[in-house]
């Protein structure tokens, strides 16, 4: 296959901070692929960098066969790039962000017109075409933000957390397109937090964390290492708290609370079970459910990084919070 | 060579139209431009500290000095606050593009300003112009001269409070010192040699001696050259400024 996008010890430091750490990793072309990992753990320094938007401090990369660093607009014609925050004018309409793009990008006058309307329809927004993008919702923006970034057909498309403060509706939209453009050839690389999106969307994952890429492979890959620890999710009646107790029991090497529903990470299911029971009986406990559950990819995740599984929930509370008071 | 450099020029201007209709050509900056500059006029004309021959060329390149940085100031502050500078960087354009693009858009403004305030000056006041393309010129070169300082300006402040407040400590002494209201020949010795440190004094000079002579006489492209180079270190100096800012 044929490969797009190539880092090489690619690195970025802030004075004394080290955002990116050596990250090597490949792209196909024609591939959706996922970085992934908590905030702050250098997704975004390093679509930065890989978009030419900053230089690393070491470390170099391939774009569509073009060195970033010294051939920067040759290599930043074959990509599209989507921010984490939408960056379209909003004192301007739809349509004239999009032609505006379409000039930065060298198109013909000919073909301008042509694709900025293909693209409007596409995302819905044709309609409102002349409306001042100042008065758009998040979920328009971030659609006018993604037609922007593919008005001049790039083979690649970056998108930085590209759901990430939308809502149900408009997530499901965006993600819909981003499969629609990668059957229509366009390579996808994304960052996100959102473990299912990566796991719903990617073909290949790479996790991200404190700089380091810590895994990359394929999503089914990595739910297997994740696999020779065992997963029991179990809910009591009456519901109290009592994350403490069961992180002190034997077998248990972790536990997160999701809703009513404590999840146990343990050794050995077999064992796990009957003391379960035990803590029950000692505590005037009743079990509502049990379950013994298959590795996810967030099992995945929690596995390989070493982070406690309650990360990567707070930062979706977070991102939901953001996402009610915008 | 010759393809890639028209290409960028376009670029520019492109990002220079766009500029001009999402910042610059609105009623509240033609306002602020003209308004300052005008007041302070005024106010010294009824100190009588002012001769009438001194007005068109001072108020002119003040008033292009007030409304091209007013704005240019905040334009990339603005966009850096935005997001929207990402879509900048993030095509297929050199940083040094980017910018002259912007400088453009405030050279441009200048021009339709001075324009403005030219033509009614010199029909109120009766002067006549000897030579309007030495004018032009100077009004050019000035306006792109005062933009680049913009852009400066811009690409080192963090927020618009921080860029206002940096335009108003550069141009109120430059206001006062580059021989706008007072003929440089009376300012004390050493506010005289900080005075040749100013761009709005090659400024001023270059327009008085373009409205009396209808030939450029060598202190006329002594000025014009001087303002190319401020023009360029400026805009060099803006570019590297923000390169590191956004590092």
């Amino acid at each position: 296959m044929n490969v797009i996008v190539e880092a090489k010890g690619l690195t970025k430091q802030y004075g004394h901070f080290l955002a990116v750490d050596h990250v090597d990793l490949e792209v196909f072309e024609g591939e959706i692929f996922g970085l992934l990992g908590p905030n702050g753990a250098g997704k975004t320094t390093t679509i930065r960098m890989l978009t030419g938007q900053t230089k690393p401090t070491s470390g170099e990369a391939l774009i569509a066969g073009y060195d970033i660093i010294h051939e920067p607009t040759k290599a930043k014609e074959s990509v599209g790039v989507v921010p984490e925050v939408s960056n379209v004018y909003d004192e301007m309409s739809a349509w004239d962000n999009l032609i505006f793009a379409a000039k930065l990008y060298g198109m013909p006058r000919s073909e301008r017109g042509s694709r900025a309307a293909e693209l409007l329809k596409l995302f819905g927004l044709y309609e409102r075409r002349e409306d001042k993008v100042g008065s758009f919702s998040k979920g328009m923006k971030r659609r006018l933000t993604i037609g922007a970034a593919l008005i001049h057909k790039p083979r690649i498309v970056f998108l930085d957390e590209p759901t990430t403060g939308l809502d149900v509706q408009s997530s499901r939209v965006i993600r819909a397109l981003l499969k629609q453009l990668n059957e229509n050839g366009v390579t996808i690389f994304l960052t996100t937090h959102y473990i299912e999106e990566a796991d719903q969307l990617c073909q290949r994952i790479a996790i991200i964390n404190q700089g380091k890429i810590v895994a990359l492979d394929n999503p089914e890959k990595l739910k297997a290492k994740a696999e020779e620890q065992h997963l029991v999710e179990v809910s009591f009646s009456p519901s109290k708290d009592v994350e403490d107790q069961l992180k002190d029991l034997k077998y248990v090497s972790g536990v997160s609370r999701i809703g009513d529903k404590f999840r146990l990470y343990v050794e050995n299911v077999s064992e796990a079970i009957p003391m379960l029971i035990d803590f029950c009986r000692e505590n005037s406990l009743k079990i509502v459910s049990i379950n013994t559950l298959k590795p996810s990819l967030e099992d995945a995740f929690v596995k390989i990084t070493g982070l406690s599984p309650e990360v990567m929930t707070i930062e979706k509370e977070h991102a939901k919070k953001e996402e009610s008071l915008g | 060579m010759a393809r890639t450099w028209i290409q960028s020029l376009i670029k520019a201007f492109y990002i220079a139209e766009k500029d001009a209709g999402v910042y610059y050509f609105k009623a509240p900056n033609f306002t602020y431009g003209l308004l300052m500059p005008v007041s302070l006029f005024i106010a010294f004309s009824i100190a009588g500290q002012i001769n009438s021959s001194q007005i068109v060329s001072g108020l002119t390149s003040l008033v292009i000095l007030f409304g091209t940085t007013s704005i240019e100031a905040v334009a990339v502050v603005l966009e850096k606050q935005t997001g929207t500078f990402e879509r900048l960087l993030a095509a297929p354009v050199s940083f040094f593009t980017i910018l002259f693009g912007k400088a453009l858009a405030g050279f441009f403004f200048g021009l339709v300003l001075a324009t403005a305030v030219l033509v009614p000056l010199t029909v109120i006041s009766g002067t006549f112009i000897a030579n309007p393309l030495l004018v032009f010129i100077a009004i050019a070169f000035s306006s792109l001269t005062f933009s680049a300082l913009g852009v400066l300006i811009s690409a080192y402040a963090k927020w618009v409070p921080e860029a206002q407040m940096l335009s108003n400590f550069l141009r109120f002494p430059m206001a006062f010192l580059s021989g706008t209201f007072l003929p440089l020949e009376l300012l004390p010795a050493q506010l005289g040699i900080i005075a040749r440190f100013l761009p709005l004094t090659y400024s001023v000079e270059a327009l008085r001696i373009s409205i009396n002579d209808s030939a450029p006489t060598i202190a006329y492209l002594l000025d014009i050259l001087i303002l190319a180079l401020f023009s360029f270190i400026l805009l060099v100096a803006g570019s590297k400024v923000l390169q590191r800012r956004l590092e």
